[in-house]
């Protein structure tokens, strides 16, 4: 073999740790960006003109989307990971449930999305049902709204908070007893295949809980944003994404621990070179489900399903649509279809900064040409008419992705710098180390 | 008296398992041989590193051939939807911009046109099929398909010589060293 065969002298006893003194600097930079930004949002929503919190609504729905995404992608690679019991990725594993370990605080920033003043402006089947003031809801919907009516067995608000709280608890219980299983092991004096087999077995039924999450979460945050439209390939489709960008993320990460000198045995070109075939089936995977959508709508025809594609390709949005087509897949999936290419950490993490960058705008194309046409619904007189788009609102959008991102980031760092950056007691990290594809 | 004429084809060597097989190559590989092989009853995994073989070409024929798929599928489409005879069908319209009903053909022909590629490109790589190989002319060599680990060094091989290639292969644990003869 040309490269070294790494054997368990090469491993740290007490594992490779991440000087904190490294990221204190950034960790306390994005700490205060994230809280000042957090302070001005609240009060943006809350207490700002009208027209702001309208506006400003939609760029924190966004945001917070976009960022738990990436979380719940952590969560899938981990339970992945520990179901198709795979020996290659032990090495890498860590940096999986780190990313995976942020959902609880991801999922935080969701919480003005819970207060029905904000609701009121994204949530307009809520308006509906808030209309009954305290009466029957379902006697009121029969004389206002039958759509509704009918939809009124999953789409109520009592329901709506529990399957929220659901969402919450579930996935957070799930990633933090992996993560915890997993960093135990770090400091067992006798470790075993306990651990491993635990993980196992209780990565099989929690899947189920994390496909639920992705799938749910898409249905109430984003697809309720307009009541009349429905999707059956949604939840596929934002999986697809998450998948895609949380695998970018990680190698991100990776490359950047590896620039530090961390991860330096146990991890080389053949593990780059995994995460780079993933990130290209991922590719594939998203443009599959989202033409499959795009299509099925667009062949049918059907007035009630057109909706979503009709906002999203009248005035300048036609663009960004098209763009996503060539910058979403065609794009990537000729770049990373070259091996040298993924074997590479460097030119890898530049595809996977590139690939983020056009996830950015499909969520961008997902939650926002809703606003000028929701919010000229809601409230003519502050909004103005029905409209493509909201002059001067992406600055909130700006304001709100960088808020959220620094506590993203932040919270990322704070998880890579709590534990060893590899399991390094895992019965499995030698078969890891000296994987070769 | 038979009048046959034979030429060499090359030293054929056996080794014990598989992991003297991959430490073998390593060192045939180092001493610059270029036309040799190994035979081994199933794959080993990083024997064509250890062989040093170079990647394949196959990927860009392949890559070329699922383009000319692309292309063909979209002609297909085009041509006979916008230009021969147009049909209007659900309301959409007849020119380029009933591209996503084409997609699904382009796909198809993409994956088909890689496919055959993938096929007739790798049997063209390896110069099959064939009716013969010399090295059946060994009595041992059936062996490779069952428990034998072999490396066969060819005489076309501007490195090769009758005596030093044999000393190599004796000396980094070849066994039952044959010389194969191919009738001409």
């Amino acid at each position: 073999m040309a490269h070294h065969h790494v054997t368990s002298a090469d491993i740290a006893i007490n594992g490779d740790h991440l000087e904190p003194s490294k990221v204190s600097k950034v960790k306390t930079i994005a700490a205060i960006i994230a809280a000042i930004g957090t302070v001005v949002s609240l009060y943006l929503l809350f207490f700002g003109p009208e027209k702001i919190q309208g506006t400003y609504a939609y760029s924190w729905l966004f945001a917070f989307y976009f960022f738990l995404t990436l979380s719940i992608g952590g969560c899938f690679w981990t339970l992945l990971h520990n179901v198709s019991n795979s020996g290659w990725g032990t090495s890498v594993r860590r940096t999986y449930e780190n990313l995976g370990s942020t959902y609880p605080w991801m999922f935080l920033f969701g919480l003005p999305l819970f207060c029905p003043h904000v609701q009121h402006f994204l949530y307009e089947w809520m308006n509906v049902h808030r209309g009954a003031h305290g009466g029957d809801v379902k006697e009121h919907l029969h004389h206002v709204n039958h759509l509704l009516l009918n939809k009124h067995w999953f789409m109520n608000i009592p329901f709506w908070y529990g399957r929220v709280a659901f969402y919450f608890i579930g996935l957070s219980l799930v990633i933090i007893g992996l993560r915890k299983l997993s960093t135990d092991q770090d400091t067992d004096p006798n470790p075993g295949t306990k651990r491993l087999f635990r993980a196992r077995f209780h990565s099989t039924y929690t899947l189920i809980i994390f496909a639920l999450t992705i799938t749910f979460t898409g249905f109430d945050f984003m697809m309720g944003l307009d009541y009349t439209w429905f999707s059956t390939m949604w939840g596929v489709y934002l999986f697809a994404g998450a998948a895609l960008n949380s695998m970018a993320v990680i190698v991100i990460v990776c490359t950047w621990l590896k620039s530090q000198g961390h991860l330096k045995h146990v991890t080389g070109p053949e593990h780059f070179h995994i995460m780079g075939k993933l990130m290209l089936a991922f590719t594939i995977f998203w443009a599959y489900v989202s033409f499959s959508q795009f299509f099925l709508i667009w062949y049918a025809g059907i007035t009630e399903e057109t909706r979503y594609f009709l906002i999203r390709n009248t005035g300048n949005w036609n663009i960004a649509m098209i763009a996503l087509v060539f910058g979403h897949f065609v794009v990537p999936f000729v770049v990373l279809l070259q091996a040298w290419l993924k074997r590479n950490p460097k030119t890898l993490a530049i595809v996977a900064v590139y690939t983020l960058c056009m996830h950015v705008l499909d969520h961008y194309l997902i939650s926002i040409p809703e606003r000028g046409v929701s919010l000229g619904n809601i409230n003519r007189a502050v909004f103005g008419d029905i409209q493509v788009s909201i002059p001067g609102a992406f600055w909130g959008d700006i304001f709100a992705f960088v808020t959220i991102g620094s506590a993203f980031l932040f919270f990322l760092l704070r998880a890579i710098g709590q534990h060893s950056l590899y399991p390094c007691r895992d019965p499995r990290i030698l078969e890891s180390a000296n994987h070769s594809n | 008296m038979s009048t046959t004429r034979k030429r060499v084809y090359g030293y054929l060597a056996e080794f014990k398992n598989a992991s003297q097989l991959y430490k073998a190559a390593e060192k045939v590989r180092d001493a610059g041989f270029k036309k040799w092989d190994c035979y081994s009853p199933y794959p080993i995994h990083g024997l064509d590193g250890a062989m040093g073989m170079k990647r394949s070409i196959l990927p860009w024929f392949v890559f070329f051939g699922g383009m000319t798929g692309t292309a063909t599928a979209f002609s297909l489409a085009y041509s006979t939807q916008v230009i021969i005879y147009p049909t209007i069908v659900q309301a959409k319209p007849t020119n380029i911009f009933t591209i996503p009903a084409y997609f699904p053909i382009m796909f198809e022909l993409t994956v088909l046109f890689s496919g055959f590629t993938v096929l007739f490109g790798l049997l063209a790589l390896i110069q099959l099929p064939r009716l013969n190989h010399p090295l059946f002319a060994s009595k041992q060599f059936h062996r490779a398909t069952d428990d034998g680990f072999f490396i066969a060094i060819e005489a076309r091989d501007p490195q090769f010589s009758p005596n030093q290639t044999r000393d190599l292969l004796a000396e980094i644990g070849g066994k039952n060293i044959e010389l194969v003869e191919e009738e001409d």
